[in-house]
């Protein structure tokens, strides 16, 4: 494994740069490891997630990182937050390590699915539930932007102004 | 005309790594009324001291300007000066051109050079005009109050009953001890607790000088250092302590039973009872709280008359006890009775409590296997509720895997950003002490990071790691409860970067020491002030350590923050022998800096009464006129009535009008 080289300014660039993207509390991290002891997306076998990660973007790595998938494991559950003794907030620290992941197009293909699918119907996920709503006696169709051109077009438009929007995804 | 000297100081590069000293000393030259102005590295050295001694002694100054740090530490070795070079020691003042001025402006040296003229014209036109002013003494009573009969207090009283003076020792529970008597066996030694600490509350409860005032709490204190007036409240007990013999029997026939303190509430004690085996004094108390009045022995009626046999009707405590100590017919006195006394000083020793696991809902608090550290104290202690054997708590059986969470609500901004500084080692201590009898017990113990500084302290914790004890870095996320009892921990591997996960039957919480909200009451009752982490607050955090911003008052223990018990020892022996030093010298002086009323220009309008924030003044009669007048013993010289006398009749010495004046005409000129 090639060492990381540490660089004072590279570091500073990479805490300014997930503080801007919204991981504020990235230097109040003391590197316990309580929000990876609780972190389902780590024991899914995703290691760069909370701890790892925001130790790896305290040593200048932001860069490099760009293609890590262990971002998009994480569940946005927040355990983590509810753990960490310091008021880190590690899953806001994900999820800034992600915009600027998205804002680069390194997207886990799991995640460009979902979009796709939510520009599509309005659904992150979305399965075909007819017959089965019949059988219990419910129309087939239920009352969701999946059957409503009028409410895609909205989430169509909305997301077309969001950042989202600028990456060209749709 | 006055003759004023003024010396500007370097402070190294503190001062004139900013401020153009020889600018400023120039300035000085020129303002009326100086008549040397010079400057020096170091005006505190001897040799800065030696330069306005000399000035004095050849008749060139007959008050002193020193420009400096601050008065805070300084103001004491000037005077000095001024009293050897032979001038009255109050004729002196101080510019802060450090603190107030370099350090702040560091940035900006121009301006910093300017502030620093300005506030020595200030201190010249002030220095101008003061005048001599002399030391008040009043007498001391030479005796002492410690308050809490921790290991910090028993330490502190028995110091200073060595020394001779008269010691009252306070303590809120029946017996003195506190937590360290709760201890099984303490680190780095492995010592057993009771057995060093017992023969010392034994000495505590015998020597002559000292006396135990136990099952009380301190009430109201007024007065000042030398003379405190303390009224302390002694809960009623209902037994007689002067018949007492300790032998415990009302316990064992009482029926009533209660989570016992002492055992952490893991197991029962009686309503009478006796705090534990080795208390000091070995003294029964009858807790009314818990009390059933049994055989309707209601506390505070005489015994009804038993039909058959013409006798009293006694409860069983009264009837088991064979010294005829206890007495239910003392009337019901939830208030006790109040002893007064006198003492010259006091320290406060009143110590700490753990956190209730109740806080932690992720550590499945309501779980019976999940102790906290103090309850595994007591689980294998050979006095505590299973005669030391190591059993867990749901179903009294041996457990196979241990584990050790530290930092619960230490290092944590939920609860308390700072480290309790004694949990690594006691946990390192109970893990060493288990594996040590049980050699095939599986210990995990989870740190963040481990300290270990202390004298001895770093060899134990590499001796637990050789003794097979499983040690990881990385914080505990949680606890699962599963099926039967046990535990699922949820903790991770710093080092291997990955989560871990196992079944524990028993787990210990190293929860965080905290100040009792209990004690807010007492510090409001001694002005005691609080620091950041909410303990007490000493006067100086490395040069005052024992002191408080109250005269007289002392601290010990940890009370002031967390710590083991060889640092609670220093400091409470530290504690005695400040407190020591008033009661020697027999007197303590009274800066002279108080406010006086000058009696014939007041006209008894009483407003400055109630303004005293220290209620030094009260209306005397003078001529048969009631007139006001300031109790030099209490007044701090804080100025209010002053600048409240309607009749401009009050005159705080060392500031009086024309000085603060001059001083205005100079920073604003
Ligand atoms: C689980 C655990 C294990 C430990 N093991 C070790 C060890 O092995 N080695 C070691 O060096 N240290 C150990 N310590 C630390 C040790 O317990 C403390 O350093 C020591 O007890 C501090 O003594 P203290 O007198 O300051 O406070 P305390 O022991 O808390 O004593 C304070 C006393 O004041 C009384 N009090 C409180 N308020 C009032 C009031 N208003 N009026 C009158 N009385 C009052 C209390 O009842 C108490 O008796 C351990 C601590 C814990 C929690
Ligand atoms: S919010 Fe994300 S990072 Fe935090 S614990 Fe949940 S999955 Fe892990
Ligand atoms: S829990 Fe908080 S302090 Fe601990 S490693 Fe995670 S983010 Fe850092
Ligand atoms: S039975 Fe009497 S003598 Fe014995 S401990 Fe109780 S009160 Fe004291
Ligand atoms: S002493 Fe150890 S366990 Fe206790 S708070 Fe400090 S680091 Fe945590």
């Amino acid at each position: 494994m090639p060492a990381i080289i540490l660089d004072s300014e590279k570091i500073k660039d990479s805490v300014r740069r997930i503080m801007d993207l919204g991981g504020t509390g990235v230097l109040k991290c003391v590197q316990c490891g309580a929000c990876s002891a609780v972190c389902p997306g780590v024991k899914a076998g995703f290691p760069v997630l909370c701890r790892m990660l925001i130790k790896k973007l305290l040593e200048g790595q932001f860069e490099e990182l760009v293609e890590e998938t262990s971002t998009w494991g994480c569940q946005a559950c927040n355990r983590c937050t509810e753990v960490c003794p310091q008021g880190v907030r590690p899953q806001e620290v994900v999820f800034a390590y992600r915009r600027y992941q998205a804002s680069e197009l390194a997207f886990s293909s799991s995640a460009t699915t979902s979009q796709m699918n939510l520009y599509g119907t309005g659904h992150a996920v979305f399965t075909e539930a007819g017959p089965l709503r019949e059988k219990v006696g419910l129309p087939a169709k239920a009352p969701t932007s999946a059957y409503d051109e009028k409410a895609q077009k909205e989430i169509q438009t909305l997301l077309d102004d969001s950042p989202m929007g600028e990456l060209g995804l749709f | 005309m006055a003759k004023v000297g003024v010396y500007v100081c370097h402070c190294g590069s503190n001062i004139a790594g900013v401020i153009d000293v020889e600018a400023v000393r120039t300035f000085a030259e020129t303002l009326p009324d100086v008549a040397v102005a010079r400057k020096e590295l170091f005006m505190c050295s001897d040799s800065g001291q030696e330069m306005i001694k000399q000035d004095i002694r050849d008749g060139l100054v007959d008050k002193v300007v020193v420009a400096a740090c601050t008065p805070r530490t300084h103001e004491p070795i000037f005077r000095g000066a001024l009293s050897a070079g032979g001038l009255n020691k109050y004729l002196f003042e101080m510019a802060n051109i450090r603190d107030q001025d370099s350090w702040v402006h560091a940035q900006n040296p121009e301006g910093a050079t300017q502030k620093a003229k300005r506030l020595v014209a200030s201190a010249v036109g002030k220095a101008a005009k003061l005048r001599p002013l002399e030391d008040k003494y009043v007498d001391v009573t030479k005796a002492a109050l410690v308050i809490g009969g921790g290991v910090a207090g028993i330490f502190s009283a028995l110091e200073l009953a060595k020394m001779g003076f008269t010691t009252y020792l306070v303590e809120k529970e029946p017996s003195i001890g506190g937590v360290m008597a709760m201890l099984d066996k303490t680190f780095p030694t492995n010592d057993c607790s009771a057995c060093i600490l017992t023969p010392v509350m034994v000495e505590a409860g015998n020597h002559p000088n000292l006396e135990l005032l136990t099952y009380s709490e301190v009430e109201d204190v007024d007065g000042y250092i030398g003379n405190f007036n303390v009224k302390v409240r002694r809960k009623q007990a209902y037994v007689d302590w002067a018949k007492c013999t300790g032998c415990g029997a009302c316990a064992e026939k009482c029926p009533s039973k209660v989570p016992d303190e002492f055992n952490m509430g893991l197991s029962n004690r009686r309503a009478a009872y006796i705090h534990f085996p080795q208390a000091v004094p070995k003294k029964a108390v009858v807790d009314m709280a818990h009390c059933k009045s049994c055989g309707g022995r209601a506390i505070g009626t005489e015994p009804k008359i038993s039909e058959k046999t013409g006798k009293p009707i006694l409860a069983p405590c009264e009837k088991a006890c064979p010294a005829d100590a206890i007495n239910r017919t003392l009337k019901w006195d939830p208030a006790g009775e109040i002893k007064e006394i006198k003492v010259g000083t006091i320290v406060v020793a009143t110590g700490f409590q753990v956190m209730d696991k109740g806080w932690f809902k992720e550590m499945a608090p309501d779980n019976k296997n999940v102790i906290t550290a103090l309850q595994m104290e007591r689980l294998i202690s050979a006095t505590g509720p299973t005669g030391g054997k190591l059993l867990r708590p749901s179903d009294n059986q041996k457990p196979h895997t241990l584990t050790f969470v530290s930092c619960v609500g230490s290092r944590d901004e939920k609860h308390h950003t700072y480290c309790s500084r004694v949990c690594c080692m006691y946990m390192i201590k109970q893990a060493r002490l288990i594996k040590e009898k049980y050699p095939d017990l599986n210990i995990y113990m989870h740190f963040i990071d481990v300290r270990s500084p202390g004298k001895d302290y770093d060899e134990y914790y590499t001796g637990a790691r050789r003794m097979g004890i499983n040690i990881l870095r990385g914080k505990v996320g949680g606890l699962e409860v599963l099926p039967g009892d046990n535990l699922r921990v949820l903790a991770y591997d710093l080092d291997a970067g990955s989560p871990v996960e196992y079944e524990s039957d028993l787990v210990i919480l190293a929860t965080a020491m905290e100040l009792p909200p209990a004690t807010k009451k007492l510090a409001q009752t001694l002005g005691l002030q609080f620091c950041g982490s909410g303990f007490f607050k000493e006067l100086h955090p490395k040069l005052g350590p024992v002191e408080t911003a109250t005269e007289g008052i002392f601290l010990a223990g940890c009370c002031q923050g967390p710590k083991d018990i060889p640092d609670t020892v220093s400091q409470a022996k530290g504690a005695a022998a400040a407190a020591a030093v008033p009661l020697c010298q027999g007197r303590v002086k009274i800066e002279p800096t108080i406010s006086e009323v000058q009696t014939e220009k007041c006209s008894g309008c009483g407003i400055c009464v109630p303004l005293c924030p220290y209620n030094a003044i009260s209306l005397k009669l003078h001529a048969e006129k009631p007139r006001a007048t300031i109790d030099i013993t209490q007044c701090k010289g804080c100025g209010v009535c002053t600048a409240a006398c309607p009749s401009a009749a009050i005159v705080l010495h060392g500031y009086e009008e024309g000085q603060i004046f001059a001083q205005i005409a100079a920073l604003t000129a």
